[in-house]
């Protein structure tokens, strides 16, 4: 019955206190200015604006 | 930051042609449209809305470019409303729910979409789980705005800071 409730969450979007948001499941990741298109399954995205390497986390939001 | 209190209220931006309506309580600031077209959709300028920045049709592509119903359009002459086509989202699409119903059952079924804005925050769409400071909540058809610029008075959620600070990435 579950299963074809069609308004089920697709993903499970998750976020970090003081860390990076994660993303899993069905989802499809579009990078606007790396102009990128993917569908990764699990993801961890820098909420803090340091990351050297975004949109993903790099761990920047642990050194101060 | 300097923000518009009277989040209940809709205005109105009228040329000769369409009239354009913004509702600010509904924006997440996806920002397509300043980052488009600040000729017309200038945040820092008051009414931020100029609606003699551009062409009519350059205005209404980038309206429909609003991934919410902050922006919405319609034209002034009511007889050409009726023949608003159902891919359009404009001012009458958002009142005529039977208009996206089909849509809207394809993304049921579909991925979710999480869009990395320039320079702004990460826009997410369609049925998810949302788990944040101890809160889970389910929620389908729906879209969420979160903060990649870690500035932001209402984290997790994006609050539009990111253009004050000048974040980039």
């Amino acid at each position: 019955m579950e299963e074809k409730d069609i308004k089920k969450p697709q993903a499970l979007i998750e976020v970090i206190d003081s860390g990076p948001l994660k993303i899993t499941g069905n989802f499809i990741l579009k990078d606007l200015k790396r102009k990128s298109e993917t569908t990764p399954g699990e993801i961890w995205l820098c909420r803090c604006g340091r990351s050297g390497n975004k949109p993903f986390c790099d761990e920047s939001h642990k050194t101060r | 930051m300097e923000r518009d209190k009277s989040l209940s209220d809709e205005r109105k931006y009228s040329n000769d042609e369409i009239t354009v309506y913004w509702k600010p309580v509904a924006c997440v600031h996806a920002s397509y449209c300043y980052r488009e077209l600040i000729e017309v959709f200038d945040p820092s300028r008051r009414p931020w809305v100029d609606m003699k920045g551009a062409p009519t049709e350059k205005i209404i592509e980038i309206v429909n470019l609003c991934p919410t119903e902050a922006l919405t359009w319609k034209w002034n002459d009511d007889e050409r409303n009726r023949d608003v086509r159902s891919d359009q989202t404009n001012h009458v699409k958002f009142r005529r729910p039977e208009l996206i119903n089909q849509d809207l059952s394809s993304i049921q079924e579909n991925p979710v979409s999480v869009k990395v804005m320039t320079d702004g925050p990460v826009v997410i769409k369609g049925s998810f789980t949302l788990a944040y400071s101890g809160n889970k909540k389910e929620v389908s058809d729906s879209l969420v705005s979160i903060c990649r610029c870690g500035s932001s008075d209402h984290e997790p959620f994006c609050d539009g800071k990111h253009k004050k600070i000048g974040f980039t990435g």
